[in-house]
């Protein structure tokens, strides 16, 4: 195949706005995006809030500054400042610019984008459309991409970067279709495969394929990793899936009650109550269920988050979607009768290890979006701000290489590299040594990290868990593909996942253990509360040896001193 | 049977579900293979059929990613009709089952089979491609970010509940149309076109209709309301189809395409005769020459049955025709007016 | 004798006339009577609509208010009709505007739209009113020996929010009245898919596509004849037989019959009095 000038891997919001941009930027270059879903399907689409943005339409007085610090206070002070500025400032700019291409964002009676209050922000500045705002924005990049004839290689499964010293020759993968193993060879390479958060399986709001394939490629081609221990919980996941209840429930005005009827956010945040930051409501509700005051069922103990007061016309015009869910998945209308609910695993701080332009420390290869880690969010994401991170970040990243790839030379990939891969996936359908099955595993991978790498962790547990997942990674070594065919192979492609969340945990669970204080999403009960001295930066992560050997690296700080953080 | 073996009894029981089966590389033919579980109520036919992949059968393929109902990926066609499997409920299928406790599952039509309940979604995007299925804004890419459109509630309100399309393919799979001919243009690229050219920030509505009255397009669809009534997002989707014609009889005139004049001709003969002249139908929507070469040969066996619908003379006009034809200019008028009202907005 | 107030379809008055005459055979068996509406007009098909939606209104509120200055119910024997009158109707009752405007017109004739009456199709009647026990009793020459593939078509069924009577998907009102008068119904896949009428005229070789399809599957099923309550779906199934099947290279034929001469044929009349003989496809 003819190289390419830029390969983007994935087809979210970060991997189509940063083929858009790429396209703006230079529209002579040869750029291919990959994906292993059709991209319209990505995770994206289940973004059900919205994007956050200080374009003062709700609130008049709010300001870019204010946004940039709710959102350091609201990563307990880990995110590098510079990166959030940029972030900020570049919010109402990528908001506009999805208004102008088509995206069909709610309205104000003067006609301007609605925008309304979310965990964590001192101004209603979330802007949406009803309760699916990251499912209309995915579809207007992709019918951008369309309109503007980007390559797509829809149903291609990522496998390896291709590595030639510190410099990478370009990308190998599988055409699903096929089962063909095929040569991308590039310039740059940019990941934008979302995020790792479905390692905790059953109790996790994240879709099946949010197994961490980006970064697991990228750690296990010398590319660092950064802060993989701080896993976000949403608090309010359905109780039977882990499917999630959007934050738009709270801030429509739902309340959260415990099994005496009180709105119990009142002992932990009295001021903001249900709308107190993530991290903390999640925290509020575990501990709630550990001192007993939560609900019993045989699918595990839960809470209710009310919103019948809200009256059947709000929730049917405002919040359709949820209702939806509360209905098909957990049996409950919420216009009359309070949702179960519990926190789930929602998502991934940690990621690829990358600059303000989104570059890792190899030449040629970039990271955006909730794979990569810049970082924006620090130890804990607001609400809202995820998709302006994959937004802004991706369309960076994407111009980047656009003017960067002019300075690479293009290489080939190896033939042999090809055939290597090859015999390895083969490997796994051979009768002999292998007998696991990959159910199994990734069950109950994601029942020890929720156990002992959870929303609360101890030393401990956490050794348990790094037992556990050692102990997986040798199965694994035996689990065997039935499928033995070439087309279309998902059982083999949900094995490459597994191994790719097995790597992935380890870091995770390895994080959580070094990091002796709590901040934000990461709680340690042996050490209660932050560590500014000791623990005010970035953990790093390299694999040596299969496993994950750990570094640090400072946190970039600016105008905004540390201080404790209350709501 | 006390109490509580009933409840029992209604919350596990064996469940078979009948899967088709193929693939092109070893299979000659497609064939069912049945995998009978024990479920308990609740559960939904995804988590049913994922449970057959990681326990009994891994090489089951099918495709699933959000497990919610938001992507789309899992439409597959259950008891005999296009739906979502993650938002589909066991127990819902077995009242519907045709043999008791048996749950037919097969991939969606309209669309080439690549393997098991997997096909092929690539013509789909092609229609996309093919019909502009997106915005062309009006506004210059090199001012986007500047400022926002402003949008009214109403305008916004037009376009809204199409937004919801999750490209399932649902609706394709069942489209009566389509099934006829694969070149038809699809109810959900119908739908999206339709989105597009409500869109008050789009600017080439006018191109985009042009091809969307050309063969295939919007004029072919036989409004059997099955895409409708499929839609997994309840999206009325007849209203996008009728809201393209309305359109299309508004801007374009009635001359460019038989669905057109056939839409029109109802018009002419309500307003003449109070009825429909049936005889002169076929020439004046596809004119004389073809009239003659495809129905003439069809009209003699007619004749000869005596079933021949009567020429325009003899077809009485309705009782009070003269007083429907004075109603019906005063209407003229109305609407004449509520035109001249829209356009000094 | 309940008395209804019955809506000439075009189709009905034209090209199949036997429906009409098999009606009047046997009404007064099953204590009905329908009172043909001369003055009615055609409901504008699935056409009018998108040409002038207030002109569809106007015709459409028109026809209801013929039914409702008799005080009786609106009944059709076409599906399209059936449907059409009774979206114009759902638009009338939901819009106080509308249903100002049209009166404004039609109060010149003596005429206004309350929505008082129903607008109902003939197989809804025999069902809801006759009632089937009252069949069963009634039928002389039960259709035990015939396999019957009945075929629904769309407009009595969908769009579900206008007609709302069925399920529009897995709809059961005409095997239950197939059965009322011993016949077999046979399980058939596209009992409520579309004939594929109302693209004859646009996009003919799809529309027989779809015909010859449906027709595939009753012989496939070895159905002695289809049973449909449509005129349009009789149309197509029946006159345009012999082309859909040429087209697809499928060999055979299969008689298609209205649901008002199964019901002649099950109460005793001949097919010559039912007016079968007029059938293109020979019974
Ligand atoms: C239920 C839910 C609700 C959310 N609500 C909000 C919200 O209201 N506001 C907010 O800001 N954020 C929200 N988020 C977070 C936000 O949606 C995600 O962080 C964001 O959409 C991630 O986008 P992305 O482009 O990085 O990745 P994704 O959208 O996940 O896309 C990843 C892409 O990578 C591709 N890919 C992955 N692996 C491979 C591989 N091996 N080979 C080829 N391609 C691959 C996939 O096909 C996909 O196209 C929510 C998340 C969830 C789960
Ligand atoms: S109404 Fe038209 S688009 Fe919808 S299924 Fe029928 S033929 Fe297809
Ligand atoms: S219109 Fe409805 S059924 Fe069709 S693709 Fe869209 S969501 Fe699916
Ligand atoms: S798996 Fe996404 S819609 Fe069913």
């Amino acid at each position: 195949m003819k190289p390419f000038d830029i390969v983007i891997v994935g087809g979210g919001g970060a991997g189509l706005y940063a083929a858009m941009e790429a396209m703006k930027t230079n529209p002579g270059l040869n750029i291919a995006v990959l994906s292993k879903i059709y991209p319209n399907r990505s995770h994206t689409s289940a973004a059900q809030g919205g994007a956050n943005a200080a374009l003062a339409n709700k609130a008049k007085d709010d300001t870019v500054e204010m946004h940039i610090f709710d959102t350091i206070k609201g990563s307990d002070y880990l995110a590098d400042q510079d990166a959030v500025e940029v972030l900020c400032s570049e919010a109402p700019k990528i908001i506009r610019e999805l208004d102008n291409m088509g995206t069909p964002w709610s309205r104000m009676d003067d006609k301007t984008i609605a925008q309304r209050p979310f965990g964590g922000a001192g101004r209603p500045r979330c802007c949406y459309c009803a309760d699916k705002t990251g499912h209309t924005i995915l579809q207007t990049l992709y019918e951008q991409c369309l309109r503007k004839g980007v390559i797509f290689f829809n149903e291609y499964f990522a496998l390896d970067l291709s590595v030639d010293g510190s410099r990478s020759r370009g990308l190998v993968a599988m055409n699903i279709k096929t089962g063909k193993i095929e040569a991308f060879p590039a310039k740059t390479v940019i990941f934008a495969t979302g995020g790792y958060a479905k390692m905790y399986w059953n109790r996790s709001s994240n879709a099946a394929g949010n197994t961490g394939d980006g970064q697991a490629i990228t750690y296990r081609a010398g590319i660092p990793l950064k802060d993989m221990e701080f896993v976000q919980f949403h608090p309010t996941g359905l109780r039977k899936s882990g499917l999630l209840v959007t934050e738009g429930a709270r801030g429509e005005g739902g309340y959260l009650t415990n099994a005496l009827g009180e709105r119990f956010m009142k002992r932990y945040a009295p001021e903001k109550m249900e709308l107190g930051p993530r991290d903390l409501v999640s925290r509020s509700l575990e501990t709630e269920i550990l001192e007993g005051r939560g609900f019993d069922s045989p699918a595990g103990k839960y809470l209710h988050l009310d919103l019948r007061h809200l009256g059947a016309d709000i929730i049917k015009s405002r919040l359709p979607q949820i209702r939806e869910m509360c209905m098909y998945f957990e049996g409950v209308d919420p216009i009359d009768d309070p949702v179960p609910v519990r926190p789930t695993a929602h998502y991934s701080m940690g990621g690829i290890d990358t600059d303000n332009l989104g570059r890792t420390v190899m030449q040629g290869v970039y990271a955006a979006g909730e794979c990569g880690c810049v970082s924006v969010h620090g130890a804990n994401r607001l609400g809202g701000n995820s998709l302006l991170d994959i937004l802004v970040f991706g369309r960076i990243a994407g111009r980047a290489a656009a003017e960067e790839c002019g300075k690479f030379n293009p290489t080939s990939i190896p033939e042999g590299e090809l055939a290597e891969k090859e015999l390895e996936l083969r490997s796994f359908m051979q009768p002999k040594g292998h007998y696991e099955r990959y159910g199994a595993l990734r069950e109950e991978l994601g029942h020890t990290l929720g156990m002992n790498v959870g929303i609360f962790r101890e030393a401990s547990k956490i050794k348990q868990g790094i037992t556990d997942i050692e102990r997986l990674k040798e199965r694994f070594q035996h689990v065997r593909v039935f499928d033995t065919g070439d087309i279309y192979n998902t059982n083999l492609l949900q094995v490459l996942e597994l191994k790719n969340m097995l790597d992935l945990a380890e870091t995770v669970a390895a994080g959580a253990l070094v990091r002796e204080e709590s901040r934000g999403s990461h709680t340690r009960t042996d050490f209660p509360t932050r560590d500014d001295e000791k623990w005010h930066k970035h953990t790093v992560y390299t694999m040596e040896g299969g496993h994950p050997k750990i570094g640090y690296k400072p946190v970039t700080m600016g105008r905004y001193e540390l201080q404790e953080r209350t709501y | 049977m006390s109490d509580s073996t009933i409840q029992h009894h209604e919350e596990s029981r064996d469940v078979t579900f009948r899967v088709h089966r193929f693939n092109p590389q070893v299979d000659s033919k497609p064939y069912f293979d049945d995998y009978t579980i024990r479920l308990e109520k609740g559960i939904t036919v995804l988590r049913a059929i994922n449970y057959i992949k990681e326990h009994v059968d891994s090489s089951l393929t099918f495709r699933a990613f959000c497990q919610a109902g938001i992507c789309g990926s899992c439409a597959m066609r259950i008891n005999g009709m296009s739906k979502l499997a993650c938002t589909t409920q066991v127990w819902d299928e077995l009242d519907k089952a045709r043999e008791p406790g048996v749950i037919k599952v097969e991939p969606l039509r309209n669309l080439p089979h690549i393997k098991d309940l997997v096909v092929e979604m690539d013509p789909l995007v092609g229609k996309m491609q093919k019909y502009s299925n997106w915005v062309d804004s009006k506004m210059p890419e090199e001012q986007w970010g500047k400022k926002e459109f402003l949008v009214s509630e109403e305008e916004f309100l037009a376009y809204d509940k199409a937004t919801d399309c999750i490209l399932c393919a649902s609706c394709v799979s069942e489209c009566t149309i389509l099934r006829a001919h694969k070149e038809y243009v699809s109810p959900a690229v119908l739908l999206k076109s339709y989105r597009m050219n409500v869109d008050s920030r789009d600017s080439i509505h006018d191109q985009r209709l042009a091809g969307l009255v050309q063969d295939h397009g919007v004029w072919d669809c036989t409004h059997c309301y099955r895409c409708q009534e499929t839609c997994v997002k309840n999206i009325p989707i007849m209203d996008a189809i009728h809201g393209i014609r309305e359109d299309a009889i508004e801007r374009r005139g009635t001359k460019d395409t038989s669905g057109a004049r056939h839409a029109e001709a109802f018009m002419e003969d309500i307003e003449k005769k109070g009825k429909l002249v049936e005889a002169t139908l076929p020439i004046r929507t596809n004119g004389l020459a073809w009239t003659l070469k495809n129905l003439l040969p069809m009209a003699f066996k007619m004749v000869m049955k005596r079933r021949t619908p009567p020429p325009p003379p003899l077809v009485k006009a309705s009782k009070g025709i003269d007083a429907l034809r004075k109603e019906f200019k005063e209407m003229t008028s109305h609407v004449g007016k509520d035109h001249e009202k829209k356009s000094g907005e | 004798m309940k008395r209804y107030a019955y809506y000439q379809s075009c189709i009905n008055e034209s090209m199949t006339k036997e429906v009409d005459r098999s009606i009047e055979l046997w009404q007064h068996d099953l204590g009905i009577e329908m009172v043909k509406m001369h003055e009615s007009a055609c409901c504008g098909g699935s056409n009018l609509d998108y040409v002038s939606p207030k002109h569809f209104a106007l015709v459409n509120g028109r026809n209801i208010a013929t039914a409702e200055k008799q005080g009786l119910d609106l009944v059709v024997s076409c599906n399209t009709c059936l449907m059409t009158i009774r979206s114009a109707k759902k638009k009338l009752d939901e819009s106080a505007d509308l249903r100002n405007e049209i009166n404004e017109i039609l109060r010149k004739e003596g005429l206004e739209y309350r929505g008082t009456s129903q607008v109902r199709h003939l197989l809804w009647v025999l069902i809801d009113d006759v009632g089937l026990d009252v069949i069963r009793k009634k039928v002389k020459n039960p259709l035990s020996k015939l396999r019957i593939a009945p075929f629904y078509g769309c407009h009595i069924l969908r769009p579900s929010t206008v007609l709302g009577k069925d399920n529009p998907l897995e709809p059961t009102s005409l095997d239950m009245l197939l059965d009322a008068l011993g016949g077999k119904t046979i399980p058939y896949e596209h009992k409520n898919r579309c004939c594929g009428f109302h693209t004859l005229l646009v996009a003919e070789e799809e529309s027989l596509n779809v015909a010859a399809e449906a027709l595939q599957e009753a012989m496939e099923q070895k159905a002695d004849c289809i049973v449909t309550p449509c005129p349009l779906c009789h149309t197509v199934l029946d006159g345009y037989q012999g082309k859909a099947l040429k087209q697809n290279g499928i060999k055979g034929s299969i008689p298609v019959l209205h649901l008002s001469e199964v019901v002649g044929l099950a109460l005793g009349y001949s097919d010559r009095q039912l007016g079968i003989k007029r059938h293109i496809v020979t019974v």
